[in-house]
């Protein structure tokens, strides 16, 4: 008796967050779909019928395939690298008694607190021919010509992880926190190693957070526009910059949407293979 | 209680402040910068004056109009939209423009014929040219041709826009034409700028690089347009224009008014007074936009900087049906082949 009427008030919990994504996330996407068959003309706009062209001559352009598996690569990449730089940190945050954590944690959040062309232009300062990063280098002596630091994989890949780097931190912190701390201690006393107490005892514990967390940031990284488009520049492009190009400079709203959804339906895979990983590694452990 | 009245009073206060504004109120889809700021001092605040009109800016460039258009096709929520001429051609031939009425347009017969569309769904209301800016202080033979472009001497010094730039569009036409090609071949214009790309400093998409670029030292020279060139020289950036030899190419960003505009009376108002000589002189001087209106006289100093007269005869317009159909072909083929 009591059974059902949770189901119910859960899903009336959840209610105003399904409006909400049904309306803000399930709509306008779907709205694509129709859009994405459409044929389109040059100088004329948007025909009448239906095709598979924009489909077909994106998963047999040997220009487009590079550019989607380079910026699935770049988020794979750019997972590991705030997944390697933000879990020491995290892990320090969240065991840390000092006074100052809070302070810590809040430096930790206070780039997301920058408007994020501003932070991408810092980035273009540093990395640039003439920047800040080249100058110490060749002032060292360490290069002497200048090295191409922007408009490439390396750019992107620094840019980005910088950006998303508190994303992955917040999360861990949250995950590593909950962690009870008389485990590790119960571990070290029956005389597992600190490194035997990380490895068998905290971080499976934390594998929900490392998922949670690298999932986030992943869908970040491959649905950047702004960064990409400033540190990438017209010469690195990836899949949000030349879908914005089909948009807003072409016109060609029909490839543009075969493009997107085609990016989306590429990521939701990835997810759903990723989840399934994760959820037997848990069972396992 | 106190918050209900409080809300009461604030809808109440938006209500007649919405009022207040006067029945009258004109959207336009501008771009934005410093024109946006040029056409509001020089067009909308005497306008504003003049009809006791609320004239509001939607910013946005001249794709993101038309698409602006398209998206609120029949029911825009823009009575004007500034569109460059081989966008405007595309959303007259999307069926997303409504015809001007002449009589309404009294400066229409001082417009160059070549400024205003047989159909007159469209009005151009300014010349301007694709042409090379350079660094005085840099170069003591500045370049006189499209052709010198491919000198040595300008190797690792020079800048061109991106195909996603008006200028990189109109220097692929000019390398062309300069190489036996046309609008409808341009083949050997890719050609040409592929043996061009590695002296090339950097592809730009934004046109305010360039001052940066040239500021930092980074190049001596790039394709620009003549009214930036104009403008960045005022502000004091070492920088003057040089129009080819062989032609500039020429700019001519129109206005129009969407089908089903709520003002369509108004916003033909509003172009009547952005035509009119005293607009188009202010225009001119702030924007460095050559005039469209016959009438209008500048100065010396001024006519030298900005298509004018005899000048606008020797900038080579591409025909912008062409450039619109062959777009999505260039750009193809530029990110394969320049921009890579």
């Amino acid at each position: 008796m009591a059974e059902p009427r949770r189901d119910t008030t859960g899903l009336l919990l959840l209610a105003p967050l399904l409006g909400v994504l049904t309306v803000a996330f399930l709509v306008p996407v779907l709205s694509l779909v129709p859009t994405s068959l459409r044929p389109y003309v040059a100088g004329r706009g948007i025909g009448e019928g239906w095709t598979l062209e924009h489909y077909t001559n994106v998963l047999t352009d040997s220009f487009y395939l590079e550019i989607l598996a380079r910026t699935i690569g770049l988020g794979f990449v750019v997972t590991l690298a705030t997944l390697v730089i933000g879990y020491p940190l995290a892990y320090i945050l969240a065991r840390s008694e000092s006074r100052w954590r809070h302070w810590l944690t809040l430096l930790v959040i206070f780039p997301m607190l920058l408007n994020l062309v501003v932070r991408t232009f810092g980035w273009i300062a540093l990395l640039a021919r003439r920047g800040l990063v080249n100058q110490w280098l060749m002032g060292l002596g360490i290069t002497d010509e200048p090295l191409r630091l922007m408009f490439n994989f390396t750019g992107l890949m620094i840019g980005l992880t910088h950006i998303f780097l508190p994303v992955m931190v917040l999360v861990l912190i949250a995950v590593i926190q909950n962690i009870p701390r008389d485990l590790e201690e119960a571990a070290g006393v029956l005389g597992a190693s600190r490194a035997a107490v990380f490895a068998k005892v905290v971080l499976p514990l934390s594998a929900p957070g490392i998922l949670a967390g690298s999932i986030l940031v992943f869908v970040l990284t491959v649905s950047a526009l702004v960064t990409p488009r400033l540190l990438g520049g017209p010469t690195y492009k990836v899949v949000s910059t030349l879908v914005y190009e089909q948009f807003l400079q072409l016109l060609n709203w029909p490839a543009g949407s075969a493009l997107a959804l085609l990016m989306t339906a590429i990521v939701l895979l990835l997810l759903w293979v990723g989840a399934r990983v994760a959820r037997r590694w848990e069972a396992r452990e | 209680m106190g918050i209900r009245t409080a809300l009461l009073a604030t809808a109440l206060g938006c209500a007649l402040a919405a009022s207040d504004a006067g029945a009258q109120e004109l959207n336009v889809a501008i771009f934005g910068g410093s024109f946006a700021d040029n056409v509001r001092t020089c067009v909308a605040e005497p306008f504003q004056r003049a009809t006791n009109t609320r004239v509001n800016f939607v910013l946005g460039n001249s794709v993101q109009n038309a698409a602006r258009l398209r998206a609120t096709r029949g029911r825009p929520d823009v009575d004007v939209a500034y569109m460059d001429l081989q966008v405007v051609v595309q959303a007259k031939a999307e069926g997303l423009l409504d015809q001007i009425d002449a009589t309404k347009i009294t400066n229409l017969p001082d417009i160059y014929p070549s400024a205003v569309d047989p159909d007159r769904q469209w009005i151009g209301f300014m010349y301007s040219a694709t042409a090379i800016a350079y660094n005085p202080r840099e170069l003591r033979n500045p370049p006189q041709a499209w052709a010198d472009l491919w000198s040595p001497a300008l190797r690792g010094k020079l800048a061109i826009g991106d195909i996603s730039a008006t200028s990189g569009q109109h220097f692929l036409i000019a390398a062309a034409r300069l190489n036996g090609g046309s609008v409808e071949n341009v083949e050997p214009g890719f050609r040409a700028i592929r043996e061009l790309r590695p002296g090339v400093v950097t592809l730009y998409t934004q046109a305010d690089q360039v001052v940066q670029l040239i500021e930092r030292g980074d190049i001596a020279a790039a394709v620009w347009f003549a009214d930036r060139v104009g403008a960045a020289a005022r502000n004091g950036v070492p920088v003057a224009v040089v129009f080819p030899r062989e032609g500039a190419i020429g700019i001519l960003p129109t206005f129009a008014v969407p089908q089903g505009a709520r003002n369509k009376a108004l916003a033909e108002q509003y172009m009547d007074r952005a035509l009119a000589p005293d607009a188009q002189r202010c225009f001119a001087e702030r924007q460095y936009a050559g005039p469209t209106n016959r009438k209008v006289e500048l100065p010396d100093d001024l006519a030298k900087l900005v298509p004018y007269r005899e000048a606008v005869d020797r900038l080579y317009f591409p025909p912008p049906e062409l450039v619109a159909r062959n777009l999505p072909a260039w750009t193809d083929r530029w990110n394969r082949e320049i921009a890579r």
